[in-house]
């Protein structure tokens, strides 16, 4: 038979076999089951049985034929309960053995005929079992199904033994008795066995052969079950074993299958088990844990309560959620299993772990489109990055890494207990304790200090008995003494209790030392060199008896005192409570008396009724103290615990002196010890956060048990330290060290420095077991001193190590500590993780409460870790500990830097300087250099300032003399300033192009120029072309710049015009026309030249020499002289330009005031040769000068004109006395005609600013509006609508009013009333009216916004505003003039449009009988529309009270335009019939209400005016004398209100006359001058301007007169009136 | 002392733009000035100063030496705005016209002595390709309004600037400081 057809044999023998038994099946599986709870739950059935199998498992079974395998350390721990199960069942078959033998015997006899049929019977059922074939079975190696197959496979072979074993575990179960066996009958499994048994016809043989077989098997099992999956190195040999299994069973059934292949077959019915059975069988080998929450008693060890570490305070963190019921039957089922409760922890729940589930996903979410997740798995290559720590205690980046230190100086190692100390070792130990004790007692001295205090106490009480202190109540005294005599008792108490524990301690050294020396005497040796000597300090035995003694009658007498008192107390209770106790008697005598009879009455009541209150005793007299009980007492108490009187005084003393005996003297257990001592070393590693940097050196530990290390460790490191450990390592010959223990160093704090740091001693204990086999004691074990081995004590190792930590220094002296910021990362750290921001927001931060609260919702667990700095943080906040917090402290080294205080610091005049400079506080912002000390700083540097200040709400009147218009100055100016300041801020952004020149992109799109081949163009064209096109000049942004960069170009062209002299003022001589031409002729020659002229009469010299003087920032310039009323020069005049303080900011340079005065002088030569004589030889001439006009132009308005071009109106003084206009001969010289129909004289300018400035933008903001927001919709069209059209025509629609708010512009014109004082002059002439109205409006002083408002946009006041505030700019004069004109019942209108000098401005449009006249509101001047000399240009719309008309003819310019606003092709109107007026009403007032002007206020101002203006003339003239002719001065005064009256019209020649009457003798220049009156100093700057002071003949003679005309609502005309006499010879 | 005349101290410098490095460029010239706080005025010498054109050495070094001097005598009461010396180096460029090739700033040195100074240099860059190819075509680079913005600190968020001369002119500065 080859081995291949014996195996299919075998195989189907085992299928026979199996079918066989087809409810053998059932009995395998039960009795496997019934295995598991036996191996489950032995505790719960028979532990005992299973300590005893135990037992004999080691002693009975034969050794086991292990094979040489290595086992997995980790699977040790499941071999326990795997391994289990067949080895019972191995050894109970060496039990069972002999006595189933004879009963199988029998069985099988009676079976086999049974055997027989039932064999033939179940041949052939199916075969279902192929599955058990060896391979699969190899295959198989799942756990679960393993180990089962292989019982199932040896089952084969044992189940001879398995009912043997079914019989043992029957007859050691006897608790268990076997179910449901009816008497009589033979039970389930008598009944199973007996047909399923494979019955060996040679029973001895194969019994043998099972067991040894089966051995196998379970050896096999065993491995199985360690190895979850065989190796593959094992598997080959597993697989041998299979087979020899195998072969096994083969031999087993072949020497079975000879003889009962036949014998077997039987025939039986099928086997029924009831169902109750096998629930029964069921129940009691399957488990089914229970849902049931399980008491914690049962899951911890007997009597232990459980302990809920969190509410200790220690961290345990949050467990996974797992459900109820689960946690219920995993419990329970852990129970059954483990015994132990290895499981459980102390607070009777299942061991778990913190959840270790992220909330969020740390991987980065994967793209799911297929695509690309190749490209998500491609690998990246990046270059190495260096490590950085993920530690919250990093250091960030900018922290210079590594260069801290941290030095930690090991210097020894000390133990208190060694496994090696030897007997006398442990003794020395303690009393070295005890000796420190004693030490540290004896520096105290409490006894000594607490017998003091007594002795204090006891004379203040004596005292206070004394002394009758006549203040003092008996009462208080009596509490006093009270109080010390409670305090004297206490005190006793506690000097007793000292001096006893002083003694014991005595005592007990003595006694450890008395030990020490009788181990030395009994092992006759010495193993420690400790010595202690008792120095015995004598005493005066007499006066330390007497002290003895005194104390001791001063305490008895005390506690007498004492109990005296107690027992009055006691004495007192007693009475009182005897009274009680009378009392009640009485009372119950009357009760029962009462009760008595009651009884009769009612006898059954007495049963019931209870007793109410219990008996009171009868109370016990106190004793009376007894004194000799209290002396004993006393005395006893004090031999105990003091020293008795004339003992000497024990002072111990220990010292190492003693000597050590060698080695060679001792006994072999002590040698032994010793030497094992020399073998041990110790070394000590250095943890740092965890991570060993470093160790010591070995050194051998000491016979004294001291290992000297004496190093000292340099941590270099880049992190705040966390954890600093040592930890303590031995080693013991030549075998591997072992840790000791651990010691925790404390982080050092980071005030402690090397070479500071104290040595600090630190404990550390093991629990390590350690028995040694010589003297030594051991660590962890019982020993005793004495011989009988009671009183054991068990030592454990433990020692000191000395150490000292400390912040290393570096070189220069800095602490090498790593900043403190780091430490407080954690704390952020922690908040991050609970994202306490999100929550509070970061400013919650700082706010603690805000963050205790957060944290108290968020329920943040306070034991957490990463919590820990947060919950410090808020308990200190909350406690409102005084404690400095480590995470912030700002310039926490301010106070060692601070030089000066800062009160000194403030008082610093420089330092206030500095700071207001960089504070750009205007008066400082261009200091420059702020002097080096204090005493250099004049107090008064801030005089202006905290003037200022100071009187920033109080009105000056010095300047202003007239009080309302300084209300009105002091308001605009703070409006103004506030203004600024928030201008300021938001002000220069520089853009790249204020930064750098770059040529601008070329533009391919644009027109011409811009197109890029066009500018290649540019570079072949010639560089000098003949006829040069105009360049743009540069624009120069305003911060570069600095004094002296910034120039004023004024271009004289000509002038038309120019009044001429009279000449022969003096003759009373109209100069003939002839005579004129004549002179005129001989203009080109200078008169002076000819010498027969006289000096009276200068025929010669020409009508007029004018020459232009222009004068900016008192800086004057002036062209050469010109000849004839119609000059030419076309000079160019520079004029430097200063801006205020030096600041060159837009807003400064917009805010500048200053004119430029361009006056007309006539140059007048006078011969002033006194003699005639000297004539032939020289000349001597005077140059005078006299004032023609002036023309004045703002800087503002160059400023944002950036120039001025054009033809201006001269200002010439209504009066010029000399002077004339010649305008006949202007004529008959055939100018052109069209300048005569204008009067006055014209100069032709042109003015830039070099180099030119680019004005600040103005603000473009949406301001917000009460406007519908239709027509703010429809007005922004307008303007676009004609911005497209014509963009360089103004056109206006909404303008922002003194609010700041958007208003339509329609709603300023309203009719209003002009004062009534004005119309009531001419009632009759409108004209006339209307004239007086536009000079009226004309002198409310010009103010510009730009000026007031910087750069910021234009603000329209109102009419009403607009008189209150006595100033504004063209577009309040223009409205209020339009309105009063329309009040006046003209149709007028506003002209929006460019005007020179103005610039964009506004005029008003009248419609006269036939003809359009355009008003200057500021001047008052009217033009006609075709006046050449108009100074308004262009006209871009025209503003009605019901309508906006947009210019859309070909042409601007009002001389060539038509002013019809009814036709729609010239005139493009707002509100049409699309969009029809909506009735808008005004913001105007209903009327104006005028004030009368006060006359007296007036006079008086005029007053002060001219003295004013005197003063200042005189000033200017610091070298000469200036007189004044007070006959002019009055005959001028007198003149001025005829001018008032007559607007300088037609005066002149009366006024001649008249001055000519007066002032004969004298030669006369001078001139009114009008001004509107806003301040004084435009006033003087045009009295300056005009240069009359500038005469310096010796004997001028001055005139000044001043007159100022008030109008309605105060506003003033003011006219002066200067003039120079010099008198005639 | 007396408050009349107020406490000055005095700085003075006197050095020289000794040479430079630019390694692409050739005949170039350096104007020097000077950029001080409020505090500071110059009392003595020039405050600003064009050298002469020079063209690098033959030799490896390839130096472009101008060695021109600078003497110039402050006085101050505070240090607060210490001057600064603000270079600007010129050249031609390949038509000839005369570009910026370098702007650089320092300080005057604080303490007294001989003290040596490199400078990196650097010119603002061409808003937009476009503008970088006209203006090298046309030979108009970008340059600053003022050469002293180089030295202060304001405005120059929206420039962006590239370096040529990684190595720069090294004016040689001795300081005396002085207090009167």
């Amino acid at each position: 038979m080859n081995p291949r057809e014996e195996k299919v044999k075998i195989i189907t023998e085992e299928f026979i076999e199996n079918d066989e038994d087809a409810d053998m099946e059932r009995q395998k599986k039960n009795s496997k089951v019934r295995r598991q709870p036996r191996k489950k739950q032995p505790p719960t059935t028979v532990p005992e049985e299973m300590v005893s199998e135990k037992s004999h498992l080691g002693n009975q079974q034969e050794p086991v034929q292990e094979e040489p395998k290595t086992y997995l350390l980790s699977m040790t721990a499941r071999r326990g309960p795997r391994s289990l199960p067949p080895i019972p069942s191995t050894s109970r078959t060496g039990f069972a053995e002999f006595s189933m033998r004879g009963r199988m015997r029998e069985k099988l006899q009676a079976a086999r005929s049974k055997a027989e049929s039932a064999l033939l019977q179940e041949m052939p059922t199916p075969r279902p079992r192929r599955l058990r074939s060896p391979s699969k079975k190899e295959l198989e190696t799942e756990f679960g199904t393993e180990p089962g197959k292989k019982v199932e496979s040896t089952q084969q072979e044992i189940d001879s033994q398995s009912h043997s074993r079914v019989k043992f575990r029957d007859s050691a179960r006897k608790i268990k008795p076997k179910p449901q066996v009816p008497p009589g009958f033979p039970s389930a499994e008598e009944a199973y066995n007996f047909f399923t048994f494979n019955f060996d016809p040679e029973p001895e043989d194969s019994e043998k052969k099972t067991k040894a077989s089966h051995r196998e098997g379970t050896n096999q099992e065993e491995e199985e079950g360690e190895e979850e999956e065989p190796p593959a190195q094992g598997g080959g040999k597993e697989t041998d074993e299979e087979e020899l299994l195998n072969g096994d069973d083969a031999e087993d059934f072949l020497l079975g299958l000879d003889h009962m292949v036949d014998d077997f077959i039987a025939v039986r019915p099928a086997d029924y088990e009831s169902i109750h059975d096998r629930l029964q069988m069921e129940r009691e080998m399957l488990f089914i844990p229970s849902r049931q929450a399980v008491p914690t008693y049962k899951k911890l060890p007997e009597n232990v309560q459980p302990r809920f570490l969190e509410d200790e305070g220690l961290y345990t963190g949050v467990r996974p959620e797992v459900s109820r019921t689960n946690q219920n039957i995993m419990e329970n089922r852990l129970l059954v299993q483990d015994p132990e409760r290895r499981w459980f922890g102390d607070d009777g729940r299942i061991l778990a772990l913190p959840n270790p589930i992220k909330p969020f996903p740390s991987r980065p979410p994967v793209e799911t489109q297929e695509l690309s997740i190749k490209g998500e798995l491609e690998t990246m290559y990046k270059k190495a990055v260096k490590y950085v720590h993920s530690s919250q205690h990093m250091i960030r980046s900018g922290d210079p890494p590594g260069n801290f230190q941290l030095d930690i100086d090991i210097s020894g190692l000390l133990f208190t207990h060694h496994p090696c100390f030897s007997r006398e070792h442990v003794l020395a130990a303690k009393l070295a304790q005890l000796y420190d004790q004693y030490l540290a007692r004896h520096q105290r001295n409490k006894a000594k200090f607490l017998t003091d205090k007594l002795q204090a106490l006891r004379n203040a009480v004596q005292t206070g008995l004394d002394s009758e202190k006549p203040h003092q109540s008996p009462d208080t005294i009596q509490k006093t003494i009270n109080d010390y005599k409670s305090e004297i008792r206490q005190t006793r108490k506690l000097r007793d209790a000292e001096q006893e524990k002083d003694r014991t301690l005595l005592k007990t050294i003595i006694k450890v030392w008395k030990e020490m020396k009788s181990l030395r005497e009994f092992q006759r040796f010495t193993n420690t060199p400790l010595k202690l000597v008792l120095r015995k300090e004598k005493v005066d035995q007499k006066a330390d008896e007497e002290a003895y003694e005194a104390e001791i009658q001063v305490e008895i007498s005390e506690l007498l005192e004492e109990h005296t008192e107690e027992y009055a107390q006691k004495m007192e209770e007693y009475r009182t409570s005897l009274q009680q106790w009378k009392a009640w008697r009485k009372a119950q005598k009357a009760k029962k008396k009462k009760r008595k009879q009651a009884a009769e009455e009612h006898p059954y009541d007495e049963t019931e009724e209870p007793y109410p209150e219990e008996d009171l005793v009868k109370p016990i007299p106190p004793e009376p103290t007894d004194r000799a009980v209290i002396e004993q007492e006393v005395r006893e108490r004090a031999t105990q615990s003091r020293r008795r009187p004339g003992e000497p005084m024990l002072v111990p003393e220990l010292s190492l002196a003693g000597s050590i005996t060698p080695n060679n003297q001792c006994p072999r257990a002590e040698v032994l010890r010793r030497e094992d001592v020399k073998k041990r070393s110790l070394y000590l590693k250095v943890l740092f956060n965890n991570k060993e940097v470093s160790r010591t050196v070995t050194r051998p530990l000491g016979a004294d048990f001291r290992v000297h290390f004496g190093q000292i460790f340099n941590l270099q490191i880049v992190n705040w330290p966390e954890s600093l450990a040592l930890q303590v390592y031995e080693t013991i010959g030549h075998s591997g060290p072992t840790l000791l223990a651990e010691v925790f160093l404390p982080i050092p704090e980071t005030t402690v420095f090397t070479g500071r740091a104290p040595i600090e001693e630190m404990e550390f204990s093991s629990n390590q077991h350690v028995t040694l086999d010589h003297e030594g004691v051991g660590s962890g074990v019982p020993f005793s001193f004495e011989a009988d081995g009671s009183n054991q004590l068990i030592l454990m190792t433990s020692g000191k190590v000395s150490h000292s930590v400390a912040w290393a220094i570096g070189e220069n002296g800095i602490p090498l500590i790593p900043p403190l910021s780091q430490q407080n990362i954690g704390f952020r750290s922690a908040l991050k993780r609970a994202d306490a921001i999100s929550s509070i927001g970061t400013s919650g931060l700082t706010d603690m409460k805000k963050l205790a609260k957060w944290a108290a919702e968020s329920k943040l667990d306070p034991n957490d870790p990463n919590n820990a700095p947060l919950m410090q943080l808020i308990s200190v906040a909350t406690s409102g500990e005084s404690y400095v917090p480590d995470f912030f402290r700002l310039e926490q080294l301010q106070q060692e830097f601070n030089f000066v205080s800062d009160q000194e610091l403030n008082r610093s005049k420089r330092f206030r300087l500095l700071l207001l400079r960089s504070q750009e506080v205007p008066e400082f912002r261009n200091y420059k250099q702020i002097p080096v000390y204090d005493r250099e700083i004049m107090e008064k540097v801030f005089q202006d300032y905290e003037k200022r200040l100071r009187d920033r709400n109080v009105i000056e009147t010095k300047e202003h003399i007239d009080t309302h218009r300084a209300i009105v100055a002091k308001y605009l100016q703070q409006v103004r300033e506030s203004v600024i300041n928030r201008f300021l801020i938001a002000k220069q952004y520089f853009l790249l192009a204020d930064m750098i020149v770059e040529e601008e992109v070329p533009n391919i799109s644009s027109e011409g120029s811009g197109i890029l081949g066009l500018s290649l163009f540019k570079l072949a064209e010639q560089k000098r072309p003949l006829r040069p096109r105009r360049k743009g000049r540069k624009k120069v942004t305003a911060q570069n710049l600095s004094d002296g960069d910034i120039k004023l170009l004024v271009n004289i062209v000509r002038a038309y015009d120019i009044p001429v002299r009279k000449p022969a003022v003096s003759k009373f001589q109209q100069p003939s026309r002839s005579s004129r031409m004549f002179s005129e002729k001989h203009a080109a020659s200078p008169s002076t030249h000819s010498p027969n002229h006289n000096a009276d009469y200068p025929l010669g010299q020409v009508l007029v020499r004018p020459f232009v003087e222009v004068s900016f920032q008192r800086t004057v310039c002036h062209t050469t002289t010109a000849e004839g009323p119609n000059p030419s020069w076309n000079e160019e005049l520079e004029l430097p330009f200063r801006a205020p303080n030096g600041d060159y900011s837009t807003a400064s340079l917009q805010s500048v005031k200053d004119v430029v005065f361009i006056n007309i002088f006539d140059e007048v030569l006078h011969d002033v040769l006194e003699d005639d004589r000297e004539r032939g030889s020289g000349i001597h001439t005077r140059i005078e000068r006299h004032w023609l006009g002036c023309v004045k132009i703002p800087f503002s308005t160059i400023y944002f004109q950036a120039r001025i071009d054009g033809t201006f109106k001269i200002d010439i003084p209504p009066v010029l006395l000399g002077y004339s206009k010649e305008r006949n001969m202007i004529l008959e010289r055939g100018f052109d005609s069209v300048r005569n129909l204008s009067e006055g004289s014209y100069i032709t300018l042109f003015i830039t600013i070099e180099p030119q400035l680019v004005p600040g933008e103005s603000v473009q903001e949406k301001f917000e509006s009460q406007e519908d927001e239709k027509l703010l919709q429809a007005s922004e069209k307008f303007q676009a609508e004609c911005a497209f059209k014509f963009p360089n025509r103004q056109c206006l629609t909404t303008v922002i009013d003194i609010n700041g708010k958007t208003v339509f512009i329609t709603r300023y014109l309203k009719p209003l009333n002009p004062p009534e004082e004005l119309l009531s002059v001419y009632p009759n002439n409108l004209q006339a009216t209307a004239e007086l109205v536009a000079r009226y409006v004309s002198l409310i002083p010009f103010l510009p916004d730009t000026v007031s408002f910087a750069g910021i946009c234009d603000l329209w006041s109102t009419s009403d505003q607009f008189l209150d505030l006595l100033a504004g700019d063209e577009e309040e004069h223009a409205v209020l003039l339009c309105n009063y004109f329309l009040s006046l019942g003209k149709k007028a209108w506003l002209v929006m449009g460019n005007a020179i000098p103005e610039g964009p401005t506004a005029y008003v449009l009248t419609w006269e009988q036939g003809h359009y006249l355009i008003w200057n509101p500021c001047s008052g001047h009217f033009y006609g529309q075709f006046d050449t000399f108009c100074p308004l240009k262009n006209v871009g719309c025209l503003i009605g009270p019901d309508n906006i008309w947009f210019n859309i003819q070909r042409y601007d310019s009002p001389l060539r335009i038509n002013f019809d606003v009814t036709k729609p092709k010239l005139w493009k109107s707002f509100f049409s019939r699309s969009l029809p007026y909506p009735g808008l009403s005004s913001v105007q007032p209903e009327e104006l209400i005028y004030q009368r002007s006060d006359k007296a206020a007036a006079a008086e101002l005029q007053d002060r005016l001219e003295k004013i203006l005197k003063e200042k003339i005189m000033d200017w003239r610091p070298r000469h004398l200036t007189r004044w002719n007070r006959y002019c001065t009055s005959t001028l005064r007198h003149f001025l209100p005829l001018l008032e009256k007559s607007q300088g019209d037609d005066v002149e020649d009366d006024h001649r006359a008249e001055l000519l009457k007066q002032l004969g003798d004298y030669r006369f220049s001078g001139f009114p001058l009008h001004m509107p009156y806003s301040e004084v100093k435009p006033l003087i700057d045009a009295v300056y301007s005009t240069g009359v002071h500038n005469i310096d003949v010796p004997n001028v003679e001055f005139a000044l007169a001043v007159y100022i005309h008030p109008y309605p609502k105060n506003v003033l005309s003011v006219w002066i009136y200067v003039a120079s006499l010099i008198r005639n010879r | 002392m007396t408050t009349a005349s107020p406490s000055v101290f005095l700085l003075m410098v006197n050095g020289q733009v000794e040479s430079a490095q630019f390694p692409e460029y050739d005949d170039l010239y350096c104007k020097y000035c000077f950029v001080y706080g409020q505090d500071w005025a110059p009392t003595a010498g020039l405050e600003e100063g064009i050298s002469q054109i020079t063209s690098k050495s033959q030799d490896v070094r390839q130096a472009l030496v101008w060695n021109f001097p600078i003497d110039v005598t402050f006085k101050s009461t505070n240090p607060y705005g210490w001057p600064q010396i603000v270079l600007s180096v010129y050249g031609p460029d390949v038509f000839g016209n005369d570009v910026v090739r370098g702007y650089g700033a320092v300080h005057v040195p604080f303490s007294p002595g001989r003290h040596k100074r490199t400078i990196p240099m650097f010119v603002p860059e061409s808003t937009s390709k476009l503008q970088k190819f006209t203006s090298w075509f046309m030979g108009r680079r970008p340059e600053y309004t003022d050469p002293k913005v180089v030295a202060q600190g304001e405005g120059r968020e929206g420039a962006v600037f590239s370096i040529h001369g990684l190595t720069p002119p090294r004016p040689l500065a001795s300081v005396r400081i002085k207090e009167t």
